[in-house]
């Protein structure tokens, strides 16, 4: 472990706690009535959930049909040949396609990918840094703008895919250059 | 474009579920109808009045080859039981085997945890030469994506209430840090840095403090607190919108960061999986996360140039 890493992990253990007594410790001092205030703002929390239910239902059902119908072989076979032109190996484009629609499909496909090419494959470690290094964009959608009842996305869903497709690519090709 | 996306992913699974069903169907993959020749031994000395009885199944390689037409097939012996009814005899593969397909899938469709097919004929001695019908199988695919989008209804469901939580407790300590004036102390420390990719939030304003906190979640890996903060960021974001359903270029700027993922402790779904190994990774995906960073929020900008975009900006 490096430096950096020992950081985080300190970091990581210990805002949590940090903010759970900051919060409210900062509040008494400053005289704010903690209780009174901390009830009203997580009233919200149940509102925001039930709100977010009709858009994570509309992304959720879709995604599962698709991933139902059999169609993430078939577009692993159609971009086969065309990843494979710019250096991608084919093993990797069932993550790259499932990654973005979701997180559960994702943690199957990498422990498929364990099973099948073993912990050290240099596949598996391209999958789980594409994992790591994006999220399920089409939920993380449904949820932040169903919270606030947005429908038209605007440029949010190319932008986000851009980021994903550059996310995949660029993970294979750093995973080559450390580890290849 | 989410429109076409959502639609899309919809349409798309009809016709591929179709293609595949209609497939089945006309090479017959399952040979609906068609008797499959196994080989049945009783455990016990068979009687013709027991109405349940022990046995093991031997299907070979070339009858399973011949039959299904496909040579890669190799067959096997599996535990079941005889029933023996007035209207015929019937075999039961003991739950849980695993089958090779296309009978794993024949067996999926058509029993209730164990597989089943009628046998032919009477049992001529300890080991009985037969064949066996399964029922037939049929809009495998249809009837997958029918269930899956039930399912995964339901789902959803459960993954928003169960976020009830973790929201209500966010919601509460940030009422109380706006309360004590500690989000306002954060917006100005923070801003100088935030505010640049934020352009259009004024000076000053709470979302820049929970955009803040949001990213910083992110970063330490924190899923569970990062989305209500989010959800705070953009309820605070909404408050600057003059319309009420089309989002405004800081809340795509907001969601992008999120999408892009801005993490650089790895997940801790992650961690699980990869356990140690995950040490090795860091680096890749510390260079990847943040490479993908700065194309997304690239993305944001020269996109919300665009024309089709920036005339329906609020």
């Amino acid at each position: 472990m490096n430096i950096l890493q020992v950081f985080l992990d300190y970091a990581s253990a210990l805002v949590l706690p940090a903010i759970l007594v900051g919060f409210p410790l900062y509040g008494m001092i400053r005289k704010v009535r903690v209780y009174e205030v901390f009830v009203e703002g997580a009233k919200e929390g149940f509102n925001v959930a039930v709100m977010i239910i009709p858009y994570v239902i509309a992304i959720l059902f879709a995604i599962g049909m698709f991933r139902a119908s059999g169609a993430m072989d078939f577009l692993t076979d159609l971009l086969r040949p065309v990843v494979g032109l710019i250096g991608i190996p084919a093993e990797v484009i069932p993550m790259g396609i499932v990654r973005p629609l979701t997180g559960s499909g994702s943690v199957g496909i990498i422990l498929d990918m364990i099973n099948q090419f073993g912990e050290d494959s240099i596949f598996v470690k391209m999958a789980a840094t594409m994992f790591g290094s994006t999220e399920t964009t089409f939920y993380v959608i449904a949820v932040y703008f169903g919270a606030v009842n947005i429908r038209k996305t605007r440029h949010a869903v190319p932008a986000g895919l851009i980021a994903d497709t550059f996310a995949m690519l660029a993970a294979v090709y750093v995973v080559l250059l450390l580890f290849g | 474009m989410l429109n076409y996306i959502w639609g899309g992913l919809i349409v798309l699974s009809l016709v591929f579920a179709l293609t595949s069903d209609v497939n089945d169907f006309a090479r017959d993959t399952y040979r609906n109808d068609a008797p499959l020749p196994v080989t049945v031994t009783f455990e016990d000395e068979y009687s013709p009045t027991a109405r349940r009885q022990r046995l093991r199944i031997e299907i070979s390689d070339s009858d399973l080859i011949a039959h299904y037409g496909d040579s890669s097939m190799t067959g096997g012996t599996w535990e079941g039981i005889l029933l023996q009814t007035s209207a015929g005899r019937e075999i039961r593969f003991a739950e849980g085997v695993s089958l090779p397909e296309p009978l794993a899938t024949i067996c999926n469709e058509t029993g209730q945890g164990d597989c089943r097919g009628a046998l032919q004929g009477t049992p001529t001695g300890p080991e009985w030469r037969s064949a066996v019908t399964f029922a037939p199988v049929r809009w495998v695919k249809m009837n997958a994506i029918a269930a899956a989008a039930l399912s995964f209804a339901e789902t959803a469901v459960t993954l928003a209430l169960g976020l009830i939580g973790g929201l209500g407790l966010w919601m509460g300590l940030l009422k109380i840090a706006e309360a004590s004036g500690m989000l306002h102390a954060l917006v100005r420390v923070t801003q100088p840095l935030i505010r640049p990719l934020f352009p259009q939030v004024p000076k000053d304003h709470p979302a820049l403090g929970m955009i803040v906190l949001n990213l910083s979640a992110n970063m330490l890996g924190m899923g569970n607190a990062a989305t209500p903060l989010g959800i705070k960021a953009m309820q605070e974001l909404q408050t600057l919108n003059k319309t009420e359903d089309t989002a405004t270029d800081p809340m795509v700027m907001l969601l992008t960061m999120n999408t892009a993922s801005v993490q650089i402790m790895p997940p801790v779904t992650l961690v699980a999986i990869m356990g140690l190994q995950i040490n090795q990774l860091f680096f890749s995906i510390l260079i990847t996360t943040g490479l993908s960073l700065v194309v997304g929020i690239t993305a944001v900008k020269l996109l919300g140039r665009l024309k089709r975009y920036r005339e329906v900006s609020p």
